[in-house]
């Protein structure tokens, strides 16, 4: 599916998610983009990998659920445990079958997205090497004045937002030499196209999960 | 064709502006990775609601940052917006609840400079951004993370202690940042 209907679908099923209290649904919309992670051909081991990662919060959530809870402790406790897990795999659906320029670049042709945004995020996205090289040098140059910086230093940020500074000035000067120009219609030799079968897709499921809810309030 | 001019202020959202918000984002998200550590440490025990509420300031700050360096209407939420999308995009799978945490985190942020006009990006501002910010995510916590199945004193606590965290990253810290940042003068050149 075109990431920009994906997106679509995953806030709209992600929104009403919070607030939709049944374990059945959660445990439905999970197994859903599972398949559909599956259907994608995204590797079983990251599926596993990703689910392991977050066992433990869903652990988490059952336990202060069956340890705080002022009612009904074993349902609640499944409740925000299978919310975590179908939440992980409703995001996995766009981020993983899709790489950060199709997403990009489909939200743009599709849902209007400021290409601004988008071309300003996806230069920035290319520089992440740098970006780890740059948090790698402030790092090492504290601890050559013999400092370590940590997270509640104004110091450390200071350096970030200077070091933020002339990479998004050298960045935006390069994109505007290279033919950039903000606010002007921008054309792309390749164009994912979206059928309103899938708007059609998204809209049907959207509409049977929070039905299903209201109308059934499965457990 | 454009040509680019360094000194050129805009009051709508310039490509610098974007690439400066998105860059800080992605150092946000490799202090979030680091962060998480902390936080995966706390969650997978019944002090999951104490690990999300102690921990949930430096998640914050980008919204309030963004909103005193940048200082135009709706960089809080931008800010905050294109933090969750980096983290969302390149260092997460969590997708919706990554964007619309973000979402709410920023709007309590943008409220608390709106209420000033839009005239106090200094302390008063980021005093009113923290307070609102408090109150929107537990809010939004009532209903997903399950806050609102415990205790009314499990409540206050959690709330108190969401408080000072946000207060200081989100409020105290990003005061001292933005000290420091007006005492270099990094952002008049």
């Amino acid at each position: 599916m075109n990431p920009a209907a994906v997106f679509v679908l995953m806030l709209g099923i992600g929104i009403p998610l919070t607030f939709i209290k049944s374990v059945i649904l959660n445990v439905v919309v999970s197994s859903v983009c599972l398949a559909y992670l599956l259907f994608c051909k995204v590797k079983p081991k990251t599926l596993l990998t990703m689910l392991l990662v977050a066992l433990p919060l869903a652990f988490g959530s059952y336990v202060s659920q069956r340890f705080y809870a002022s009612h009904d402790q074993v349902h609640i406790a499944w409740i925000y445990a299978t919310r975590i897990i179908a939440y992980l795999n409703l995001g996995a659906t766009l981020t993983l079958p899709n790489s950060v320029e199709n997403i990009l670049f489909n939200l743009a042709e599709h849902l209007n997205f400021s290409k601004t945004f988008v071309y300003g995020m996806l230069s920035s996205f290319n520089m992440i090497h740098t970006i780890r090289v740059q948090w790698k040098r402030i790092r090492y140059s504290a601890l050559v004045r013999g400092e370590r910086y940590r997270l509640f230093q104004p110091a450390l940020y200071l350096r970030i937002i200077v070091v933020s500074l002339n990479l998004s000035g050298d960045l935006a000067q390069a994109m505007t030499s290279q033919g950039f120009s903000e606010g002007f219609p921008r054309s792309r030799y390749e164009k994912d196209e979206l059928p309103v079968w899938q708007w059609l897709l998204v809209s049907i499921l959207i509409v049977s999960y929070v039905a299903c809810a209201i109308i059934f309030k499965p457990w | 064709m454009q040509t680019y001019d360094a000194k050129k202020k805009k009051k709508t959202w310039a490509l610098k502006d974007v690439i400066f918000l998105a860059v800080i984002g992605i150092f946000f998200g490799i202090i979030y990775q680091v962060w998480s550590y902390a936080y995966y440490a706390m969650a997978a025990t019944p002090l999951k609601p104490f690990a999300n509420d102690a921990t949930l300031g430096v998640w914050i700050m980008a919204g309030p940052l963004a909103g005193v360096l940048i200082q135009k209407i709706g960089s809080s939420v931008i800010g905050e917006m294109l933090a969750a999308a980096v983290e969302m995009l390149l260092f997460s799978s969590w997708g919706a609840s990554t964007l619309i945490s973000g979402f709410v985190q920023g709007i309590g942020s943008e409220l608390g400079f709106a209420a000033t006009g839009y005239r106090d990006w200094g302390k008063r501002g980021l005093l009113l951004s923290t307070l609102f910010t408090t109150i929107i995510t537990f809010v939004w916590d009532l209903a997903q993370s399950g806050y609102m199945e415990y205790h009314l004193p499990l409540l206050t606590v959690l709330f108190v202690v969401r408080f000072i965290s946000i207060g200081f990253f989100a409020g105290v810290l990003v005061a001292m940042i933005a000290k420091m940042v007006d005492k270099a003068g990094v952002l008049k050149k």
